[in-house]
């Protein structure tokens, strides 16, 4: 039996076989055709199963509600990620109008989100050149922005920027 | 007789270039990858197939749906992570995409899995008979031999389901196999083999 496959045991031959039957099996079904064309086959009851199952398996489809619901959702995402790449590629941090941090804040800021990770899920404040969120006006924008310059610094590189933005008239 | 399913063969161009199919999925990665939007293309073109997987392993509708959503979503926010790696050994229409996906959507299973034991609920086949509107028992009912291979599958243990279901509803190839399954491709063939080997038997006994 392993003859025409040498170095390998009969178990091995004996798969490597139905493997086999199973390209030319659903090759030919993909084709139309409702057999596999004459070849080495495997034992009878595994080629029987194998023509049931490649007969009596279907492939489902979810509902249409469900398929557009999801392709919503992810459309949704697909524009945020869109968003945010467009913004880390062009955008500034800007302060709020009203709100004016001294001039090197939006430096210190930047640092500060650098040298910590982005563990809360918040965002960058406010973007413009590569996007403006709503939620970047809100009051609550606003007062992250204000705890976000009143909290202490959490790096030398940050408390250093900070220092410089102090020391510089508005 | 046709095969009840929704199919896509994807084959090369006559003529086309050999090397062409082997990442038939590049041009769409590449493009999702540069503009996130057009990642659509690919979730219609898998859509049906991650759902099958998912249907086949829970037995259950919503629970299928809970995790084809969260195999898409996961899909898009890392596909900036992925690389087209098919090579000439994987096979015509071999997608490491695909694979990646598949990859994805075995972890979403597992998780479903976990928290059904943790959180007992109907058994599989029960599950199966009330997941209304797609209830393949029901479907079916006037096909016995079709119920009793969906029924034999279910059966079947772990990785020789999850290797059939792939091979026979998935279409993929045993390389792919391999690599969703994190198993070298003489296993999968074993595998596969083997799994037959219990559905035949099992097919057997229903029939007598």
């Amino acid at each position: 039996m392993t003859g025409a496959y040498p170095g390998r045991d009969s178990h091995e031959v004996d798969a490597l076989i139905t493997d086999r039957y199973l390209e030319a099996l659903l090759a030919a079904h993909a084709r139309g055709a409702d057999h596999a064309p004459a070849g080495a086959e495997p034992a009878p009851s595994i080629r029987l199963a194998a023509d049931r199952l490649a007969r009596d398996l279907p492939r489902l489809h979810p509902s249409f509600r469900f398929e557009e619901a999801l392709a919503a959702r992810l459309a949704e995402v697909a524009a945020r990620m869109g968003l945010s790449a467009a913004a880390g590629a062009e955008g500034l941090v800007v302060p709020l109008p009203g709100q004016g941090p001294p001039r090197g804040a939006d430096l210190a800021a930047d640092l500060d989100d650098a040298s910590e990770d982005s563990r809360a899920g918040i965002g960058r404040p406010l973007l413009i050149g590569g996007a403006l969120t709503s939620a970047a006006l809100s009051i609550a924008g606003a007062a992250y922005v204000a705890w976000r310059l009143n909290r202490p610094p959490s790096s030398a590189m940050v408390r250093a920027a900070r220092a410089i933005a102090r020391t510089r008239p508005v | 007789m046709a095969r009840p399913a929704l199919r896509k063969v994807d084959r090369p161009e006559e003529g086309g270039p050999r090397l062409a199919h082997l990442d038939r999925d590049r041009r769409l990665v590449e493009a999702a990858q540069a503009d996130p939007a057009r990642f659509e293309a690919l979730y219609r073109k898998y859509l049906a197939q991650v759902y099958s997987y998912a249907f086949y392993e829970l037995r259950d509708h919503h629970e299928a749906e809970d995790a084809t959503e969260r195999t898409f979503l996961a899909a898009l926010t890392n596909l900036g992570r992925f690389e087209e790696r098919a090579r000439p050994a994987d096979g015509e229409g071999a997608s490491t995409f695909r694979v990646w996906l598949f990859q994805i959507a075995r972890n979403a299973v597992a998780e479903r899995r976990r928290r059904r034991y943790r959180r007992p609920e109907a058994p599989l086949e029960a599950a199966a008979a009330v997941a209304a509107p797609i209830d393949l028992e029901a479907d079916t009912a006037l096909r016995d031999d079709a119920a009793a291979a969906w029924r034999a599958v279910g059966r079947l243990p772990g990785d020789r389901r999850r290797a059939l279901t792939l091979r026979f509803v998935d279409e993929m190839s045993t390389a792919e196999i391999a690599g969703v399954l994190g198993r070298s491709e003489g296993a999968v063939r074993v595998l596969i083999h083997r799994a037959l080997r219990s559905v035949a038997r099992d097919l057997d006994d229903t029939s007598r």
